[in-house]
């Protein structure tokens, strides 16, 4: 069985909401009723064939191709499967993601992983802001999972968010792990300002020390042995974290100005 | 044009009318006797067995002013969903809704403007008032209710926290003084009555204190909350307007607090005093968990007090949002937020304003208590005119609970089944089982027809007879009193159909009604002085004109008098 491939036919003038394209919702169908399938395109309906071109059976494993980054929704609530993007996405990439995988080869746009549950969304370029957030109204972020991000990450990566794992290889913006309730987001690269603002609890792990405000402390230098446990338990991703060793860390405690408890270990 | 309904069973309890067969005439909107023999009548509706009422009136439900607002945008994360639905239910372009009605920032228990017009007319409501309307705030309510479609609309101008008035008392002014301002207050802002939430409480939070009992003194000021109603309760009364003042006593929701409220009721030495959502005020500290229910109490006092009204504010199990000028007992609440989050803010010294997001759950022991204390207070006032079904909109529940609350009423099995599922503490400290009462379609039609119009002194609203306006909800009768009374065969509105099967057919726009008692307009000299220093706005742009209501072609105003 070849994987079930969705071929954009044209490049897409507004937003195209990609939900309804998961495995959970396409298993048993045939491409004829999957084309007949309506889809919101900006503010109308269409017929999902109106814009895609489907080849494939295998509904377990769903492709994108030559795809454009208004297609938003990707993998929205997908509790089983994998999808691959073999190229941009939009944004809402992985939204409420509950399980299976999600590959894509290009960037994305703002609210990766936002409401994410479990599973694993892998973005080999670079992403918007807000990853791993909660969508609006909502008091907590993502909830579990795995996220890894070979390129940059945007603003506010893990506002409020409440479990799981973030890895940026390349850089992240301002605001990171903002409002961050619990959790562990690692970045190799550089942040911008306000990194941990209003950080409840959680860890930041990074390579590079940030500037940080008044309310983040320094709290030293520590051994700390469990690292090891966790770069190990890193090595069934594709990620550089897994190749880390060191257990030596200058440990910064905050965000004060809210409960303090979170913690940004800088990796030596 | 005469429209017939012809054969149906009318419940009018304004005229006695418990179940009468008759036949009623509709012309040019109204209700009108018997026509000669040769005149033609245009439209017959054969109503044979089915339920005639007049359109029902909710006497206290939030549905405009910026509070509103606020719980609109305040929870997004409900309106995506609401959204989701409606866009699945408005498929038929050719439903009148689809026309006026994009449902942005609307959730079940904030709906828009738009929705809450139309979800109101579904049930048979014609008309809904707007309790807490700040007047500094009164351009925005009335804006708000204005885009309100298919309902009649008013307002009670909240006084007795802005600073103008406390000065007053403060100063000893005279009974005149306040009846002047009072007056102009319900010429300026467009309103019908005249409420009071947390007398003096609301500014004395402003002056940290974060309680205020009715014999306490406001720090500032040096004036008790009694002497608030006092001066208040005088000042309605000697003006003459219908609708006594409308009262949110103080300490809300704080166990024990039914002392208070049984305080209250003689705070206006006899003069007539509407409590509202008087469950949140009848609450004891007995039992383990020292919460327990006063309302045996609450209603004895209320069937002895034949001044005093009231209506329930009955809590039904859902998330919903609290939104309140009790900026004092919100603060206290909200760590009870559900979800966590809270605005609690000032307005121009004027008031306050508190809203929080809230979750009944029916195994909660406080929350299962406050439903059955609801219901208790429901079935132990004996007078159904003097007591109003209402869930304080959306601070109990929304609105559009109303039919299953009837049902609980009207049916005790009923009742006793969902009683039966709540939180087991709370079940032991609830006499609701030995309650046998169950309310009858003429009592209902008293509470929310006739009594409230009544209450509120709605002159042609609320009854069938001749002369009325033609606002008319008909029924099927059903043993389901919940699918009855969701779900009404026809509503006519001003004499004209406007729902035919629980679907509104025509988009109509309702009246707002007023109370604009005479006064001194000398009043104005100090008040000009008052907003000059103090104000943010000019006295003549505080005020709000007949012509801002009516410009927009929809609106009208109608001027009650006693």
């Amino acid at each position: 069985m070849s994987a079930l491939t969705f071929n954009l036919n044209q490049t897409p003038r507004h937003s195209i909401n990609c939900s309804n394209l998961t495995p959970d919702h396409l298993a048993g169908k045939t491409a004829d009723e999957i084309a007949a399938m309506p889809i919101n395109y900006g503010n109308s309906r269409v017929s999902v064939g109106d814009l895609f071109e489907i080849s494939g059976t295998d509904t377990q494993h769903i492709v994108f191709k030559n795809t454009s980054n208004k297609l938003d929704y990707i993998g929205a609530s997908m509790s089983s499967g994998t999808i691959t993007v073999e190229g941009n996405a939009g944004a809402y990439l992985g939204f409420n993601l509950k399980n299976g995988e999600i590959h894509c080869h290009g960037n994305t746009e703002a609210f990766a992983a936002c409401n994410m549950v479990n599973g694993l969304l892998h973005i080999n370029g670079n992403t918007g802001d807000f990853l791993g957030a909660g969508s609006e109204g909502l008091r907590k972020g993502m909830r579990g999972g795995t996220v890894i991000v070979k390129g940059n990450a945007g603003d506010r990566v893990g506002d409020q968010m409440r479990r799981g794992l973030i890895l940026i290889e390349g850089n992240a913006g301002d605001y990171c792990g903002s409002r961050m309730i619990a959790g562990t987001i690692g970045v190799l690269g550089n942040l911008g300002t306000y990194t941990a603002f209003n950080m409840h609890r959680g860890t930041l792990l990074l390579k590079k020390q940030p500037q940080l405000h008044a309310t983040i402390q320094d709290c030293g230098t520590h051994t700390l042995p469990f690292l090891s446990l966790l770069f190990k338990s890193l090595a069934k991703y594709d990620t550089q974290f897994s190749k880390f060793s060191t257990q030596r860390v200058q440990r910064f405690v905050g965000d004060a100005a809210y409960k303090g408890n979170g913690e940004l270990l800088i990796l030596s | 044009m005469i429209t017939l309904l012809k054969n149906g069973k009318i419940y009018d309890p304004a005229h006695g009318k418990d179940g009468v067969v008759e036949d009623i005439y509709i012309h040019q909107g109204r209700i009108v006797p018997k026509p000669l023999d040769n005149a033609k009548i245009s439209q017959t509706f054969d109503l044979a067995g089915k339920v005639v009422m007049a359109g029902a009136i909710d006497m206290h439900s939030h549905i405009g002013g910026g509070k509103v607002n606020i719980a609109r945008m305040m929870l997004p994360e409900y309106q995506q969903q609401y959204q989701l639905k409606q866009a699945q239910e408005l498929k038929n372009s050719s439903d009148p809704e689809a026309h006026i009605c994009t449902p942005h920032c609307s959730h079940h228990a904030t709906p828009s403007a738009t929705d809450t017009g139309f979800r109101y007319i579904e049930m048979g409501y014609t008309a809904a008032f707007e309790p807490a309307i700040s007047p500094v705030n009164a351009r925005q309510a009335h804006l708000e209710m204005g885009d309100t479609p298919m309902i009649d609309k008013g307002g009670y101008a909240m006084l007795g926290n802005d600073d103008y008035f406390l000065r007053m008392l403060a100063a000893k002014k005279d009974q005149k003084a306040i009846n002047d301002y009072v007056a102009w207050i319900l010429h300026a802002t467009q309103a019908i009555g005249i409420k009071v939430v947390n007398p003096g409480g609301i500014n004395a939070f402003k002056f940290n204190q974060r309680r205020l009992n009715l014999d306490e003194n406001n720090v500032h000021y040096q004036v008790s909350p009694r002497e608030i109603l006092q001066s208040l309760s005088k000042a309605v009364h000697d003006l003459g307007i219908a609708k006594p003042l409308h009262v949110h006593c103080n300490n809300l929701g704080a166990a024990g607090n039914f002392e208070t409220t049984l305080n209250t009721m003689s705070a206006s030495d006899g003069l007539p005093m509407h409590l509202t959502h008087i469950q949140f005020h009848s609450y004891g500290t007995e039992g383990d968990k020292k919460f327990s229910s006063a309302a045996a109490q609450i209603a004895e006092a209320l069937n002895k007090h034949k001044h005093i009204t009231a209506d329930v504010g009955q809590i039904l199990f859902n998330q919903t949002v609290t939104a309140s000028g009790d900026s004092m007992m919100q603060h206290l609440n909200a760590k009870h937020a559900n979800p966590k989050k809270s605005v609690i803010m000032d307005i121009e010294c004027d008031a306050g304003c508190g809203v929080l997001p809230f979750k009944y759950r029916d195994q909660n022991y406080v929350n299962a208590l406050q439903w059955a204390i609801g219901l208790e207070i429901f079935l132990s006032v004996e007078d159904p005119w003097r007591i109003f079904l209402t869930t304080d909109h959306p601070n109990g529940a929304p609105f559009t609970s109303y039919p299953h609350l009837i049902r609980l009423l009207m049916d005790k099995s009923f009742r006793n089944e969902a009683f039966a599922k709540l939180n087991l503490d709370a079940q032991a400290m609830s006499n609701l089982t030995s309650l046998e009462r169950e309310y009858s379609l003429y009592e209902i039609a008293i509470m929310t027809r006739a009594g409230a119009s009544k209450l509120i002194g709605l002159n042609d609203r609320g009854h069938l007879g001749v002369g009325a306006s033609a606002d008319i909800t008909v029924y099927t009768d059903q043993a389901d009193r919940e699918a009855m009374f969701s779900k009404p065969d026809y509503v006519f509105k001003n004499g004209e159909l406007v729902v035919r099967n629980g679907q509104v057919v025509k988009v109509v726009w309702g009246s707002t009604h007023t109370a604009k008692p005479a006064f001194d307009i000398g009043v104005e000299k100090d008040l000009k002085d008052y907003f000059d220093k103090y104000q943010t706005m000019q006295m003549d742009n505080f005020k709000i004109s007949d012509d801002e209501i009516s410009d927009d072609g929809r609106g009208s105003i109608v001027v009650h008098k006693q």
